[in-house]
């Protein structure tokens, strides 16, 4: 019974990701980490240029799971009451309140979209984190339950002045980073450009097939997935040493081209961490029709579950893209399996 | 008539004078003080296989301190040939040749003397370069002392010997032996040598890189070794995969996984005709580690079919180009 489940669901996650990609061109990696994620229950971090195509990314993806999608820009003056509820005065000339992008959707928000995080105030990221870690959020005498929610925050790189960065606690409660880049590929940027079905984005989604899946049915189907593939006691030793590779790269010959390896990792991956490492692997073999996770399925989700988790050296910070990416490729390439 | 006896007084006297002149040139004189003479003799480098006819040659550096001097005269002359009791030695002085440095406090006489043999005889027998005696005074006085030469001691051969010749009889010690040429022995203690040193070297390498040859004793071939003595069972099995991925991650570099074999592959150009076992092999490293529903089918037991991967491998990291089906 589950076994069909299991292969149904595939076909429909393989359909969301065929329909999505139709509409958001040159991304098919982010699209699988974004499925991945999708059926892991893992919050995402976006990273990327502005522009590059993360909200009709997400707007497409919402279309295909169904549910509702809100968003909210991160300012300076954005405030936590923002995200609950707008005041303002009506025709009659009295004060009136209506739901904030947090409760528009009520239970059946599916995606929330928290575009440029890092400039919103440190008190707006704490209320996000909450209502990421809990699912839930207290507002007018009631408690509001957002069971599916999903949240995708971006931060802009580029800028540093007025943002407010995402301290390492807080971006530990996501489950993966996705670097969003504009495609290489000559014909698809040409495409970007003169192919007029691009320039209208509303229009552009509806090209997605509606509700492939059914986002309210995603939390109990994500338990059959993670209770169904399994991890082989090979597989749970390579992942410990993973782990232990990412707090003492050292101990593992690694090395960073122009890093001073004994100063750079203040703290490894966490515990959470390396927890959403193996759902997002377990999501990954479930994908490739496998009952059991394989180390392929480990490095496919590596880099994004596990780069913006490490806490390197103040001195570091400026390069931790860069070194995490170059680091990490050194932990697969020094830690072996079997 | 009666001889007056002045005349005869007088005639005696000439008379001892004639008798005695003689002796007196040959009288012994005391021997000078060691500190005042030191002598370097430059002898001939052989001692033995002079025939007659050849010449020795030989010099001698006296020093002599001061206040005394040699007296030149008293050198050796030309001609002069020695004698032992009444016999001559058959080595006559062919040339005298003699020099004199003069400093504050002494005088350097260098003297070479040239000898040469007149003698011969049927077997080689003992000869001797006198030590020659040169007498040294005092100036302005009449008393004088002697200095005698070392002499150098020698042996004179048959130049031919006629007839028989008992050889027992004729053997004689101071006869050099007869050189043999050793070339050749030379040169065949040069081949050998040569021999021997390449083989130390060969040895070293052999020691060191515990290989035979450049190509041989590398990773595949250890592994295709280690697993021909696992036990043919699910444990030696699991063993031998391991062995494997140890092999091509010490080929590689790094770890491969079946995700990475074609970075492999061109990064290790010569494995590339096992590409198709290579990503059998990680099909079968799933299986047993991390998936066992993987589908395979090895044709044959595992242990077997490892082996021959490696031998494929091996054959890979030797240059050779496997037969893989």
């Amino acid at each position: 019974m589950q076994d069909q489940q299991l292969a149904d669901w595939r076909t429909q996650a393989l359909k969301l990701e065929s329909e999505v990609n139709k509409v958001v061109v040159g991304q098919e990696n982010p699209v699988r980490l974004i499925t991945i994620a999708v059926f892991a229950r893992g919050h995402v971090l976006l990273e990327g240029d502005v522009g590059v195509g993360k909200t009709t990314l997400l707007r497409a993806f919402t279309r295909g799971i169904g549910g509702g999608y809100q968003r909210i820009e991160g300012t300076i003056d954005l405030m936590p009451n923002d995200l609950v509820y707008h005041t303002y005065l009506g025709e009659d000339g009295k004060p009136h309140v209506s739901p904030g992008p947090l409760l528009m959707s009520g239970q059946d928000l599916s995606i929330f979209f928290f575009n440029e995080i890092n400039r919103a105030r440190p008190q707006v990221h704490s209320l996000m984190l909450r209502v990421m870690a809990e699912r839930t959020l207290t507002a007018f005498n009631k408690e509001h339950y957002f069971p599916h929610m999903l949240v995708f925050a971006d931060r802009n790189q580029v800028e540093k002045e007025e943002t407010f960065d995402i301290p390492s606690a807080a971006r530990d409660r996501f489950m993966m980073e996705i670097p969003i880049v504009v495609p290489p590929a000559h014909d698809i940027m040409e495409s970007l450009i003169f192919d007029t079905r691009f320039h209208d984005v509303d229009q552009l989604i509806t090209n997605v097939e509606q509700d492939i899946l059914k986002f309210d049915q995603l939390n109990s189907f994500a338990k059959v997935i993670q209770e169904n593939i399994s991890a082989s006691p090979a597989l749970r030793k390579y992942a410990l040493n993973l782990w232990l590779a990412t707090k003492d790269p050292v101990a593992y010959g690694i090395k960073v081209a122009n890093v001073d390896m004994k100063r750079l990792v203040l703290s490894g991956a966490s515990p959470r961490g390396m927890g959403m490492l193996l759902r997002a692997a377990r999501v990954n073999a479930w994908l490739h029709n496998r009952e059991a996770v394989v180390p392929e399925d480990i490095h496919a989700v590596l880099h994004e579950t596990i780069a913006h988790r490490l806490v390197f050296s103040p001195v570091y910070e400026m390069r931790r893209t860069e070194i995490a990416r170059e680091m990490l490729s050194g932990i697969v390439n020094a830690v072996t399996a079997p | 008539m009666k001889a007056p006896k002045p005349l005869f007084a007088g005639l005696f006297v000439a008379l001892l004078a004639v008798i005695t002149l003689p002796a007196m040139a040959d009288v012994t004189l005391p021997t000078i003080d060691d500190k005042y003479v030191s002598v370097q003799e430059i002898n001939p480098t052989r001692d033995a296989g002079y025939v007659v006819g050849d010449k020795l040659e030989r010099t001698i550096i006296l020093t002599v301190r001061k206040p005394y001097e040699l007296i030149k005269e008293s050198l050796p002359i030309v001609g002069y040939e020695h004698r032992f009791r009444g016999q001559v030695s058959g080595i006559e002085l062919a040339s005298i040749d003699a020099e004199e440095e003069k400093f504050s406090d002494r005088s350097v006489h260098t003297i070479h003397l040239v000898y040469q043999v007149f003698k011969s005889g049927r077997v080689a027998k003992p000869a001797v370069l006198r030590g020659e005696i040169v007498k040294l005074r005092l100036p302005g006085k009449t008393e004088m002392r002697q200095y005698r030469i070392p002499s150098f001691n020698f042996r004179i051969s048959p130049l031919s010997v006629y007839g028989e010749v008992n050889l027992k009889n004729e053997l004689s010690p101071f006869i050099p032996p007869f050189t043999i040429s050793t070339t050749r022995e030379q040169q065949v203690f040069k081949i050998a040598a040569g021999v021997l040193a390449l083989s130390l070297l060969g040895l070293l390498y052999i020691l060191g890189a515990r290989t035979w040859l450049p190509r041989m004793g590398g990773a595949f071939a250890k592994a295709y070794r280690k697993i021909g003595k696992l036990p043919d069972n699910e444990q030696g099995s699991q063993q031998a995969i391991e062995m494997v991925h140890q092999a091509l991650q010490q080929v590689a570099g790094h770890s491969v996984f079946g995700n990475n074999v074609e970075r492999f592959l061109q990064e290790k150009p010569a494995y590339q005709a096992a590409r198709p076992e290579i990503e059998r092999f990680f099909n079968l490293s799933r299986q047993v580690f991390f998936d066992a529903k993987t589908p395979l089918d090895l044709g044959m037991p595992t242990r077997d079919w490892l082996r021959k991967f490696c031998r494929h491998m091996r054959d890979c990291e030797r240059g050779l180009t496997p037969e893989v089906k």
